[in-house]
């Protein structure tokens, strides 16, 4: 028997994208088996999306590497730090998917809603384990082009419109930016591949060369744009009013999963020649993603724009962990972004539970004596806003804690201070949540959607958020297991 | 590790947490207003019964920690459930835990809305509280002191008065801004005292002189908030005014406490030459509080503001016996808070019955009490000889105490004579006469006039049920102080030591070996 000969040598590790495959292959079957499916049993197409999800994430737990294993010839990478990453994607898509069923059962078309979920999530999947521009590129413009029709999916809402205009154009914009800022790079080093420009920018030594700065600014604005840091984060109040509120719930959650695993990577393989640069400018913009994120927030009347701002105000937290530079602080943004998701999705969850004749509760008004009409989603309502606020028995303490220490450690006393301040300043519009919700008589009334799935998610994540807050140390050895060998 | 418990049982823990899970069984399986409050009733007087062995199984005789409890939390940041106490801390356990039988009992009838949540706010307060005065680990310490606001925030908020949104948003948001300042001390001496939390172990450690300052500066505004010291005192009128009556009596018999306590537990010990270059600062704002906050405290026309002045101003006193460094003072400053505890306590469950009665607060609104409550006059006549520290009475020991301590204390690091310090601590004794008895002869005093005032019914047994275990401790400690110092004494004189060596010689001395050390490392 001749010997088969490839062209090219075929690709080690190819097992190493199966959770990839998994999903491309039967999102894509999903597109078409959605064809057959019909309006009223729609629900199952959610069902089938749930369950690749799950298949994907059994995948990835099986093969979760002991360390870093290279695919592609480098292009991609399996690594615990990717493993877990992808995992919390997981865990946040199939949740926004299940809180999207009963909010979405009106809507025509609905079968796509869901495959388009898949192929962002896709998108994100590639974002997080790519060691190559290009491939980071493609994942993360297969994310933002199915999170563009998902914001503006209900057609006949003027709102939801305007907000994925607004959104596609900024974020057309940004992507452009990126590629920029990739071009430099490129023509400086001539690859694509991180760690070839981090050895090309570390040989050349001349860290002042306009090509290598530019690029690094360009590329830090597309990021930037993509986890809503401030000065890039314009699009989010919109955006996050305007959209559905699942994806509303899945885009606070998600792309930030995604865009922190990218900033990390950039600052572990690219950039360790020019951490001055790097961090210089990544503290300015922790600096004014805090103020602004927390300030503007105080200002909002509607829960969506105020939980947007409060998701900049996140971020700029967030970031400390990347300028803390150390594993504490990679693991520590992991722990933050997982507990992150917790509290945001059940909070989503609740809002979604909130209708008035088919309008959603979104204003804060319409929150007010919530206690007094369900205890059970106000108490919710209330464990969460004080997780968010970061009071302790609650895991957002815990999620402060983890990249306030990592910056402390690092020697950032001041921007720990300064973000302690900002913490503060968010407390109270969280709290003043609380005051609606538990000290106010209420003045509107509201039908609650009864939908078990919806309620299990409010219940699931409000105990998550307890035991969490009580005993917080499986997931932090579990993100400190996931960073090692990262750096 | 070893672990000093006499009772091989972990008593601590069990304080700790049966009042929440007693407030969890009452969440899920109690229903009906009144089985809620037999409920509450049940669990906080078991949770007083199970702190009474810290008082009567305590060693007098060792400085060192008791019922100590020790398990691995957050092994990943050395965090660990680490419990103990000392005489300085368990009077205040047992305190809270007999305050909150005392606050759900007169709850009883004056709450009528949300009995169930109100008893189950009630009871996780007492986890936190206890949870701070027992814990020894410095993360498990902020755990409780902040999760502390949770229920406070509530409590003031759902039940509070007219302006009761204001109140505690502006308690909440003030405490939080204190605190966060000490968790960034506590974690920035993490990385300095050897990647630990344990608060046994930062007492140990030599800091240099430069980060006891700004650490100790950073506890100062966590636990000054708290106090509360003038100028950060703000808050604690609104909040006092606004709460209910049990909410008014847990912040001041306990809450306030836990700022001076972080003082005795933090500052003193771990930063002591910090702590002694502080003290004209803490000298000087503590007889503001005294002087001004008295002053304040007589033109108040609410009679639960008034208190709440009067509470900062008694809190002065505690500032000062605390930052004397001498035995007579500081054990002084610890019977003055235990003292105030009964004291504000029983003050504001004496404006407490009344307002069931009338609704209102304002002193002008009430006159001629005695004529038809001649009971509860007696009583508030007993609480308000109190207030002003008669002989006889439990504050008389700690402020004579803290005066006596005073003129102890040498000048020399002071800057004005000590005796002038003391003279001017003194005059609280008057004006407080003043602004308390002024009070009681508006409220009390003079002839019915007021129609309103006519109606009102005397005191029923379960209203002057409460207020005898208090009138009894007032008194037991007025006239017989010894247990009490006992309990304190070894601790209080350990604390002393603590805080009269000085950290620099042992800090350059570490500053020394540390190349060497480092060298040997490479």
């Amino acid at each position: 028997m001749a010997n088969v000969t490839f062209p090219f040598p075929f690709p080690d590790h190819l097992i190493t994208l199966l959770p990839e495959m998994i999903v491309a292959v039967l999102a894509m079957t999903l597109l078409l088996v959605d064809l057959f499916i019909s309006k009223e049993n729609k629900v199952w197409t959610a069902y089938m999306a749930v369950i690749t999800i799950v298949v994907a994430a059994i995948a990835t737990i099986q093969l979760y590497p002991a360390g870093s294993i290279e695919a592609f010839y480098g292009f991609f990478v399996f690594d615990p730090f990717a493993a877990f990453s992808k995992l919390l994607l997981f865990a946040a898509t199939a949740i926004s998917i299940l809180i999207s069923i009963d909010y979405m059962k009106d809507e025509n078309h609905v079968g796509e809603y869901y495959v388009l979920m898949l192929f962002a999530m896709l998108g994100m999947m590639l974002m997080i384990s790519a060691t190559n521009f290009i491939i980071l590129y493609l994942g993360m413009e297969l994310m933002a082009l199915c999170t563009y029709v998902l914001v503006g999916y209900q057609r006949e809402v003027l709102r939801s419109n305007e907000a994925a205009l607004k959104y596609f154009i900024l974020g057309a914009l940004s992507s452009g930016m990126l590629l920029y800022g990739i071009t430099f790079l490129y023509g400086v080093s001539g690859s694509f591949d991180y760690s070839e420009v981090g050895a090309a920018l570390h040989a050349t030594g001349n860290s002042s060369d306009p090509a290598v700065l530019l690029g690094l600014v360009f590329l830090l604005a597309g990021l930037a744009f993509k986890v809503s840091m401030a000065p890039f984060h314009m699009w989010t109040p919109d955006a996050y009013e305007g959209a559905p509120t699942p994806i509303t719930a899945f885009m606070s959650v998600a792309p930030k999963v995604a865009g922190f695993v990218v900033i990390v990577r950039v600052a572990v393989d690219v950039l360790p020649a020019m951490q001055t640069e790097y961090m210089t400018i990544l503290t300015g913009m922790a600096i004014l993603t805090m103020a602004i994120g927390n300030l503007a927030a105080i200002a909002q009347r509607n829960i969506k724009r105020m939980l947007a701002y409060s998701t900049v105000g996140h971020v700029g937290f967030v970031v400390l962990g990347v300028i803390a530079g150390n594993a504490d602080g990679y693991a520590g943004i992991l722990v933050y972004l997982s507990i992150y998701m917790v509290m945001t999705l059940g909070i989503f969850a609740i809002i979604i539970l909130m209708r008035r004749e088919g309008i959603q509760g979104e204003l804060l008004d319409d929150f007010a004596g919530l206690s007094k009409v369900r205890p059970g989603y106000a108490l919710a309502m209330g464990l969460f806003l004080f997780s968010l606020g970061g009071i302790p028995f609650l895991a957002g303490f815990w999620a402060k804690y983890a990249v306030f220490i990592a910056a402390i450690e690092a020697g950032h006393v001041y921007l720990v201070l300064y973000a302690l301040l900002f913490s503060a300043v968010g407390a109270f519009y969280y709290i003043r949540v609380v005051k609606y919700i538990y000290f106010d008589e209420a003045r509107v009334t509201f039908e609650f959607t009864e939908s078990r799935v919806m309620q299990a998610t409010v219940v699931i994540t409000a105990v998550a958020i307890v035991a969490l807050g009580l005993y917080p140390d499986p997931l932090m050895d579990a993100c400190k297991a996931a960073v090692v060998g990262l750096i | 590790m070893e672990l000093h418990n006499v009772l091989d049982f972990p008593i601590l823990s069990l304080s700790i947490f049966l009042p929440t899970l007693g407030a969890l069984i009452i969440w899920l399986f109690v229903r009906g207003d009144n089985a809620v409050r037999w409920a509450s009733l049940i669990v906080a007087v078991a949770t007083f019964l199970v702190t009474l062995p810290l008082v009567l199984q305590f060693d007098t005789t060792t400085s060192h920690m008791q019922f100590e409890e020790f398990h691995h939390w957050i092994p990943a940041f050395n965090v660990n459930y680490q419990l103990g106490v000392d005489g300085i801390s368990m009077p205040f356990i047992v305190l809270t835990s007999l305050l909150t039988v005392i606050c759900i009992i007169s709850a009883w009838s004056c709450i009528q809305s949300r009995v169930k949540e109100y008893m189950i706010a009630f009871l996780v307060l007492e986890t936190t509280l206890i949870g701070v005065f027992s814990a020894l680990d410095a993360i498990l310490f902020y755990f409780f002191w902040e999760a502390m606001l949770i229920p406070m925030y509530l409590i003031i908020g759902i039940w509070g008065g007219k302006n009761r949104v204001y109140a505690t948003i502006k308690f909440f948001l003030y405490t939080l801004a204190g605190s966060l300042l000490m968790l960034i001390a506590v974690l920035a001496m993490y990385f300095k005292a050897g990647h630990t939390f344990s608060m046994l172990a930062f007492m140990d450690y030599p800091f240099d002189f430069t980060w006891q300052f700004w650490i100790w500066i950073a506890f100062f505004i966590a636990f000054a908030v708290k106090v509360p010291m003038w100028p950060v005192h703000t808050w604690l009128p609104d909040a006092h005014t606004e709460a209910p009556t049990a909410g008014s009596v847990i912040l001041a018999g306990i809450l306030l406490k836990m700022g001076a306590y972080g003082f005795l537990r933090f500052s003193l010990p771990m930063l002591p030459d910090a702590s002694q270059y502080f003290v004209p600062l803490m000298v000087g704002l503590s007889l503001v509080a005294i002087v001004y906050i008295s002053l304040v405290a007589m033109m108040q026309t609410d009679m639960k503001r008034l208190i709440a002045y009067s509470s900062i101003a008694h809190m002065g006193f505690v500032t000062l016996g605390t930052f004397m460094f001498t035995q007579a003072a500081l054990e002084g400053a610890v019977i003055g808070m235990i003292s105030h505890g009964f004291v504000a306590a029983a003050l504001f469950l004496c404006v407490g019955v009344m307002y069931d009665r009338l609704h209102t607060r304002e002193i002008g609104d009430y006159g001629g009490v005695v004529n038809v409550m001649p009971v509860f006059a007696a009583v508030m006549l007993f609480f308000c000889m109190a207030n002003i520290a008669l002989p006889g009475a439990s504050a008389f020991v700690g402020e004579i105490m803290v005066l006596i301590g005073t003129f102890e204390a040498a000048p020399a690091h002071l800057g004005v004579s000590a005796m002038w310090i003391a003279v001017a601590a003194a005059t609280s004794v008057i004006l407080s006469a003043c602004y308390t008895l002024w009070m009681y002869k508006r409220v009390v005093m003079g002839d019915l006039v007021k129609d309103s005032v006519k109606t009102m019914k005397d005191m029923s047994f379960r209203e002057f049920g409460y207020f005898v275990p208090l009138m009894i401790l007032t008194l037991w400690i007025g006239f017989y102080p010894l247990p009490v110092l006992d309990l304190l004494h070894v601790s209080v004189s350990h604390l002393i030591d603590q805080v009269s060596t000085s950290k620099l010689d042992a800090a350059a001395a570490l500053l020394q070996a540390m190349p060497a050390a480092e060298a040997a490392h490479h």
